[in-house]
């Protein structure tokens, strides 16, 4: 979230934050998914337009992080949406994010 | 309108969440029960997060689950891992270092004005006054500007180990220090007039969330919800911990009991904070910052708590003597504040959802998705968290005009 | 203080088939029978010897569950044990005393599979999934392994 404020704006890079799966080209996935929210992010995925792209953001999203063996948590988000890019970090600083969306839009360009 | 085979609790019990209405199937995070405009029932569902650490406690080293724990959430981070550590430092016999208990304190307090001013400025947002948002979260990058010379790390700071801290304060930065806390202070001063004079903050804050005194305690209420009307419950004041014996602290409790107290309250112990450091950084003593522990932990069970930026942070230990432990539970402070947050929804509008929600500093994004019940009409509707938002700011837009 | 808070606590337990152990210094662990856990956690409460509930812990103890009351008042700490049986786990509610347990008693039915008597909200889960299988023991029992709850709740993928 940090990456909106004033001091790391990423909207002059052209990124912005959009309230619909349905205006989104990007989808940007924290945090570990469980029983209760995996359903949810996968109608949010297919609820987005062709092209799309997922961007796992920290490590918990790329392969279950520190709750790695956790009853409740998938152990990567791969498990349940296919992924474009792997941001690293516990949890990723504003700069790496910037810079991991910035490549995939360069990449997707 | 009933389920068919459930208890009602009438509100002399003070038991504040009712029978759920069939229609309601959906595993919504919060579910509201209107009648007319006032919200006369709410019912939550907080597992989205649960993820089952207290489990996979069980299965890791003593001092692995130190940095587990720490993730448990992003804000309170090392008061967790204080908690925790504390608990085990109690099964063993030995002492933390005076200076690692300074330290101790630098880093939670950091953490508690970081935090205040976090929900400020989230309070601001879902009232509709983006400035103010965008100028507070602003001023937290000081605040994390700070914590990362420390740690190393903007949130996550990984600075506890049992018995002491991982590093040492940096050298030459206790003048930096003093002067980004003034700093933070007059900024914290200047928000708290604008918060007393903003019309746009008043008329959804004045009056909006109240609770008794006595509601608040029979429902274990703790932190700035215990505190905002008027019971001295801080873990600083009642049962000290790391250096909080031996530095000035003062209380801060309202007596408005409304949700406006509680934004005066998050700043003035902002400038408690500010103070706190301050004081320790000028005031550290000399030392070690840590004793070394053997990785196996003599049995026995024992409790500690700390005073989170949100409430009061408990965890309970229990050790069989092994290199893991039997178990660990930990309850966070939103977990306690919860019965008291619904009881403050009741005979508030939907408008006023966000606000009073926000307004106990939820450790969980409660708000992407509500239901709505209108036990006149039968009508049900589900919002995001945006048309939550929008919504109140423009019933609030309309009732001035 | 401290000394008067012990000796009130300890009275309170005196009439009651229960065994009182001093863990520390302002730690103590009062282990009592199931029906005598509300009369004495009424007399705490109503007695003003500690007006401050922190949390309720299950623990899986073998043979049988313990759940464990967690008191405080200024810098003592008291826990109040008891245990249930695991098969057909029902213990008493204490919602009726202090209404700020429910959520603590819910989430022990959720981890343990205890059902408390007198909580409105036994039928309804707080921290598990909609979709967790009937059939699927709780999962803080020790016999009950993360592993098998994942691919029970769909959360792994086979044959990565």
């Amino acid at each position: 979230m940090a990456s909106l404020t004033p001091t790391y704006d990423i909207e002059r890079f052209g990124a912005v934050l959009v309230p619909s799966p349905r205006h989104a080209d990007v989808l940007i996935v924290t945090g570990t998914v469980n029983a209760q929210t995996r359903d949810r992010l996968r109608k949010v995925y297919d609820q987005m337009p062709e092209p799309k792209h997922v961007i796992a953001l920290g490590a918990c999203s790329a392969a279950g992080g520190v709750f790695k063996g956790c009853y409740n948590a998938a152990q990567g988000v791969q498990d349940v949406i296919p992924v474009d890019m792997f941001i690293p970090g516990c949890p990723p600083r504003p700069e790496a994010i910037m810079y991991g969306v910035l490549k995939l839009l360069g990449e997707v360009k | 309108m009933e389920s068919a085979g459930l208890m009602k609790y009438s509100t002399e019990n003070l038991v504040p969440f009712g029978p759920i209405h069939p229609a309601l199937k959906e595993p919504e995070y919060f579910k509201l029960v209107l009648e007319g405009e006032k919200i006369v029932e709410v019912i939550p569902r907080i597992g989205y997060v649960h993820r089952g650490l207290e489990k996979a406690a069980e299965s890791r080293p003593w001092v692995q689950n130190m940095y587990m724990f720490e993730r448990t959430c992003g804000i309170c981070s090392f008061v967790h891992s204080l908690c925790y550590g504390q608990a085990v430092e109690g099964l063993t016999m030995y002492e933390v270092p005076k200076r690692a208990k300074y330290i101790r304190l630098i880093v939670a307090e950091l953490e508690r004005i970081h935090s205040h001013l976090l929900w400020v400025g989230l309070m601001g947002h879902w009232a509709g006054f983006e400035t103010l948002f965008m100028w507070v979260w602003r001023d937290r990058e000081i605040v994390l500007d700070i914590v990362e010379a420390i740690s190393g790390n903007r949130v996550h700071k990984s600075m506890n180990a049992f018995c002491g801290v991982r590093r040492d304060m940096p050298e030459n930065m206790e003048d930096r220090i003093v002067e980004k806390m003034k700093y933070l202070a007059d900024r914290a001063r200047y928000y708290r007039e604008i918060i007393d004079t903003e019309e746009t903050m008043l008329e959804r804050t004045e009056k909006v969330g109240k609770v008794s005194a006595d509601t608040a305690e029979k429902l274990c209420a703790v932190g700035p919800m215990a505190r905002y009307v008027g019971i001295q419950h801080d873990i600083r004041l009642n049962d000290p911990y790391a250096a909080y014996d031996e530095v000035p602290f003062s209380i801060v409790t309202r007596n408005e009991g409304d949700v406006q107290g509680l934004l005066r309250l998050r700043l003035d112990e902002i400038l408690v904070s500010t103070d706190l450091v301050t004081y320790a950084v000028k005031h550290l003593p000399e030392g070690p910052i840590r004793v070394k522990i053997p990785p196996i932990i003599p049995a026995g069970e024992h409790s500690s708590h700390c005073e989170a930026p949100r409430g009061e942070i408990f965890y309970y230990v229990k050790s069989t003597g092994g290199r893991t432990p039997d178990r660990v539970k930990s309850r966070q402070p939103t977990m306690a504040n919860l019965p008291t947050a619904l009881e403050m929804l009741k005979g508030q509008t939907i408008a006023d959802v966000p606000i009073v929600l926000t307004a106990i500093d939820p450790c969980f994004g409660c708000m992407d998705r509500m239901s709505f019940l209108d036990s006149e009409t039968n009508k049900i509707w589900t919002w995001s968290g945006e048309q939550l938002r929008q919504y109140g700011i423009k019933y609030y837009k309309q009732r001035r005009t | 203080m401290s000394e008067i808070f012990l000796r009130r606590a300890e009275s309170c337990a005196a009439d009651a088939k229960t065994k009182v152990t001093k863990l520390r210094d302002h730690e103590l662990l009062i282990e009592v029978e199931q029906e005598h856990v509300k009369p004495l956690i009424t007399k705490l409460w109503t007695d003003g010897i500690t007006r401050r509930l922190s949390t309720i812990t299950g623990l899986d103890l073998g043979q049988k569950l313990g759940i464990v009351y967690h008191f405080w008042q200024n810098e003592d700490a008291l826990h109040v044990r008891t245990t249930v049986p695991k098969t057909n786990a029902i213990a008493v509610s204490i919602v009726e005393i202090i209404p700020g347990a429910i959520l603590y008693e819910m989430e022990i039915h959720d981890m343990f599979g205890v059902t408390f008597l007198g909580n409105p909200w036994m039928d309804k889960k707080l921290l598990l999934p909609e979709t967790w299988p009937d059939d699927l023991p709780p999962p803080l029992l020790k016999t009950s392994k993360p592993a098998e709850i994942r691919k029970r709740l769909k959360l792994e993928v086979e044959n990565k």
